[in-house]
C-alpha cells in the first residue's frame, strides 16, 4: 500500500513538472498564440545578462514600437537537433524572422536555411557552416552579424591609459577569434593612448582557457594585482567575476566585457559593449523596410555603432566624454585601422611602441 | 616578503576548502562508507548558502551573515548526503553509484532551482566577509602579515575543524567507535556498537564539512556561483588519499595542493618565478604527478579502512 502511494505520488510529481517545464517558456504580447519575430535563446534565458538578453531587448524594442506580435523560445538542450527543432516550432508558431543568438547556432542556422526558404534569420556573432566547418554557404535569407570586437577593446585599452594606467592585463577565457580580437584591440588601444602620453606601458596577457570562475583565475588576478597591475580586462563570462573578487580584494579596477556590467561589482569603471540590442534593432528594421541584406555577414563596427564603451555608466575620472568622442570618430572614419588577425593570440604580431606585453601561457 | 605574505595567502584559498572537504571524506570512509558524492554535497552547499547571502544581501552584511551561511551550508550538505547514507546503509547499494547520482544531480538541480526563482543561473553576491587585518594580532610582525591579514573567517574555521577532528577521531569514544567500524564493521557490532548509527554519524558529518567547503570554495574567488565547484570535491578525495586517512597529513596534502596550485596560478605575477620561464603546465602538473608517486610507493602499505566501500553485513564473519 505504502509503495503504491508513493508510485502514485512520485507519477503526479513528474506529470506536474512535466506540464511546468513545457509551459511558461513564451512570455509576451500575442493574441493568437502566434508571433511574426522569434527568438531562439542559446545556453542562457532572456535575462542572462549577456548575449540573449542584448538580442532580446532589441527585437522587443522594434516590436513594441510597431506593434508586432513577437516571442521567445527555449531550447530543451543545447544541441544543434534542439536548435534546429526550436527553429521549427517557432516558424510552426508564425514565425517570419527568428533570431538566433550566439555562435552555437552556426550549425543549426546553416540547416535551417534550406528548411524553411521563406523564414528570415539573423545569426549574431557567426556565419552559417556544417558540422565540420568544411562548407560556409549564406542562404538570402539569412543575416550573420558580426562584430569589431577589436575596436570595442581598443577603445577600453585607450581609456584605461588615459585615465593614468600604465601597467594593464587582460584576462580572456577561450582563445576564441571574438576574445582574441577584444585583446588584441586592448593591446593596440593601450599602444595608441600611450603614444599620445608619452608613457611605457606594460600589459599582462592570459587566455585562461574556459570561462568559469575558478580559484586559479583568482589568482592569477591576484597575483598580478600585487605585482603592480592596476586594472585588467576580464574577458571570458565568468572569469570577469574572478578578476573581480580579485579587485575587490586588492582594491583596483576591472574592465568588463560585452554588455555593460558595472552593476555585478563596484571595480567594474567601464565595459568594452557590443551593442547586440541595436544590431538586432537594425536588422528586424531592415526586413520590414524589405531591406533584408540577406546572403551577406553584416559587420557592426564604431561606425554603425555597433561596439562601444558605456560611457554614462563608467567611473573615468580623467577621461572625459569629449576624449571618447574624438577617439571614437577615428575608428569611424577609418584613421585608425587595426590589426585584428586572430591566426596567432600570442600578441607576438603585434607591432607595438610602447607598450610591452608579457604573454601568460 | 610581501610576496611570500601573497603566495601563503593565495594558499589558503586552495587550502582551506580542500581541507575541510577531504577531512569530511575522512569521517565517512572512516566509518566504512565511501563519500564520492562530497563534491555533489559541496555544489549543493555553496548553492543553498550563496543563495542564503544573496537573499539577504539587501539588509545583512559582514560576519554575522557569513556564520549564518556557514551553518546553512552545513544543514544543506547534511540533508543532502542523507540520502546516500539511506542507500549505502540501509539499503546495502553500490557506494559508488548512489554518490556518482548525487554528483549528477546537485549542479542540474542548482541550475533549475536557481532560475525558477530568479531567472539566471547565476546568484550574485556581495562579499563584505574580507577581514583587512585581524585586529591585534595582525599587527605582530611577519605572523600577523602570514596568517592574520587578508583573510576569511573561514580560514580560522578550517583549522579548527582540523584541532576538533583530531581530536574527535583520536581522543574521544566516538572516534574510536568510529575508526572500528571502518576498520571490522562486524566485530565492532559483537561488541555491541551501532554500527549503522556509527556510519550515519560518519555520512552526516562528511555533508556537513563538505558543505561548508563549498561555501568556503566560492566565497573568497568570485562574485557570484555558477552551480559548479570545478572538481575541487574529487581533488579532496585525491587529498585524501594522498593524506592517508589521517587528519594531520590530510592537512600537509591539502597544504602541498593549495601551494602548487597557488604557484601555478599566480606565478606570472611573481617577478623571480615569471623570470624562470618554466611554462604553466609544468606547475600545473606537479601535484598529480606527485600523488601518483607517492601512490606508486604507499600503495602496498595503504592505511585505507579496510571496511570502507564495503556494505556491513551483520550475519558476515
Amino acid at each position: 500500500m505504502k509503495k503504491k502511494l508513493l508510485s502514485a505520488l512520485l507519477c503526479v510529481t513528474m506529470v506536474a513538472s512535466l506540464l511546468v517545464g513545457c509551459g511558461g517558456k513564451n512570455t509576451s504580447a500575442t493574441t493568437d498564440g502566434k508571433a511574426e519575430l522569434a527568438l531562439v535563446t542559446d545556453l542562457g534565458t532572456i535575462d542572462d545578462k549577456s548575449f540573449n538578453q542584448g538580442a532580446w531587448e532589441g527585437l522587443k524594442k522594434y516590436a513594441e514600437e510597431k506593434g508586432i506580435s513577437y516571442k521567445y523560445y527555449q531550447p530543451q538542450e543545447a544541441t544543434t537537433d534542439s536548435y534546429i527543432e526550436t527553429i521549427g516550432l517557432a516558424v510552426e508558431g508564425g514565425a517570419k524572422l527568428v533570431v538566433c543568438p550566439g555562435y552555437l547556432f552556426e550549425e543549426p542556422v546553416f540547416i535551417a536555411q534550406d528548411t524553411y526558404p521563406d523564414v528570415k534569420f539573423i545569426l549574431l556573432d557567426g556565419e552559417p557552416h556544417n558540422a565540420d566547418y568544411s562548407t560556409y554557404k549564406t542562404g538570402d535569407n539569412v543575416m550573420p552579424i558580426l562584430f569589431q570586437e577589436d575596436q570595442a577593446g581598443f577603445l577600453a585599452g585607450y581609456a584605461a591609459v588615459k585615465e593614468g594606467y600604465t601597467k594593464l592585463g587582460f584576462m580572456g577565457g577561450m582563445a576564441v577569434p571574438a576574445v582574441i580580437r577584444y585583446g588584441y584591440g586592448y593591446v593596440q588601444g593601450a599602444d595608441a593612448a600611450a603614444e599620445e602620453l608619452g608613457v611605457d606601458v606594460e600589459v599582462m596577457y592570459n587566455y585562461t582557457g574556459a570561462f568559469a570562475a575558478t580559484p586559479e583565475a583568482q589568482a592569477m588576478a591576484a597575483s598580478w594585482f600585487q605585482n603592480g597591475t592596476e586594472i585588467v580586462f576580464g574577458c571570458g563570462g565568468a572569469v570577469g567575476n574572478s578578476v573581480m573578487a580579485a579587485a575587490e580584494d586588492a582594491g583596483t579596477k576591472v574592465i568588463g566585457v560585452d554588455v555593460d556590467q558595472s552593476s555585478e561589482s563596484a571595480t567594474v569603471i567601464t565595459s568594452a559593449m557590443k551593442e547586440l540590442s541595436n544590431s538586432v534593432y537594425d536588422g528586424v528594421k531592415a526586413f520590414y523596410d524589405n531591406t533584408f541584406p540577406g546572403g551577406t555577414t553584416s559587420v557592426f563596427t564604431a561606425a554603425n555603432n555597433g561596439v562601444g564603451l558605456p560611457m554614462s555608466a563608467s567611473k573615468f575620472a580623467k577621461f572625459t566624454q569629449a576624449d571618447y568622442d574624438a577617439i571614437f570618430a577615428k575608428l569611424v572614419d577609418g584613421s585608425i585601422s587595426l590589426y585584428n588577425s586572430t591566426d596567432d593570440g600570442s600578441t607576438a604580431d603585434l607591432t607595438l611602441n610602447k607598450t610591452t606585453v608579457t604573454y601568460v601561457e | 616578503m610581501d610576496v611570500i605574505y601573497f603566495i601563503f595567502q593565495q594558499t589558503m584559498f586552495f587550502t582551506i576548502p580542500l581541507l575541510i572537504v577531504a577531512l569530511g571524506g575522512m569521517f565517512s570512509e572512516r566509518s566504512g562508507i565511501v563519500n564520492i558524492a562530497l563534491e555533489g554535497v559541496m555544489t549543493m552547499g555553496a548553492f543553498v548558502s550563496i543563495l542564503f547571502l544573496n537573499i539577504t544581501g539587501d539588509f545583512m552584511s559582514g560576519q554575522l551573515q557569513l556564520i549564518l551561511a556557514i551553518l546553512i551550508a552545513m544543514l544543506t550538505g547534511v540533508i543532502f548526503s542523507l540520502p546516500h547514507a539511506y542507500a549505502a546503509i540501509n539499503m546495502k547499494a553500490d557506494q559508488v553509484i548512489s554518490g556518482t547520482a548525487l554528483n549528477m544531480f546537485a549542479p542540474a538541480f542548482a541550475i533549475f532551482i536557481a532560475r525558477i526563482i530568479q531567472g539566471v543561473q547565476q546568484v550574485e553576491f556581495n562579499n563584505t566577509f574580507r577581514i583587512t587585518s585581524v585586529p591585534v594580532l595582525g599587527r605582530i610582525p611577519v605572523l600577523g602579515q602570514l596568517l592574520f591579514a587578508n583573510t576569511y573567517i573561514t580560514t580560522y574555521i578550517g583549522i579548527i575543524v582540523l584541532i576538533v577532528s583530531t581530536i574527535v577521531l583520536y581522543k574521544t569514544r566516538f572516534g574510536l567507535r568510529l575508526r572500528a567500524c571502518g576498520e571490522h564493521p562486524q566485530a565492532a557490532d559483537a561488541a555491541g556498537i551501532n554500527v549503522y548509527r556509527m556510519q550515519y554519524a560518519g555520512v552526516i558529518i562528511s555533508g556537513a564539512l563538505a558543505g561548508l567547503g563549498g561555501l568556503v570554495y566560492v566565497v573568497p574567488t568570485s562574485t557570484n556561483f555558477n552551480a559548479t565547484v570545478s572538481g575541487y570535491g574529487f581533488l579532496a578525495l585525491a587529498v585524501l588519499i594522498f593524506g592517508q586517512w589521517k587528519p594531520i597529513k590530510i592537512l600537509y596534502a591539502s597544504l602541498f595542493f593549495g601551494c602548487l596550485k597557488a604557484v601555478s596560478a599566480a606565478y606570472s605575477g611573481i617577478p623571480f618565478l615569471n623570470a624562470l620561464g618554466i611554462p604553466s603546465y609544468f606547475y600545473k602538473m606537479i601535484p598529480y604527478v606527485a600523488t601518483l608517486v607517492v601512490l606508486i610507493f604507499t600503495s602496498k602499505n595503504s592505511q585505507a579502512p579496510r571496511a570502507s566501500g564495503v556494505p556491513f553485513d551483520q550475519g558476515a564473519r
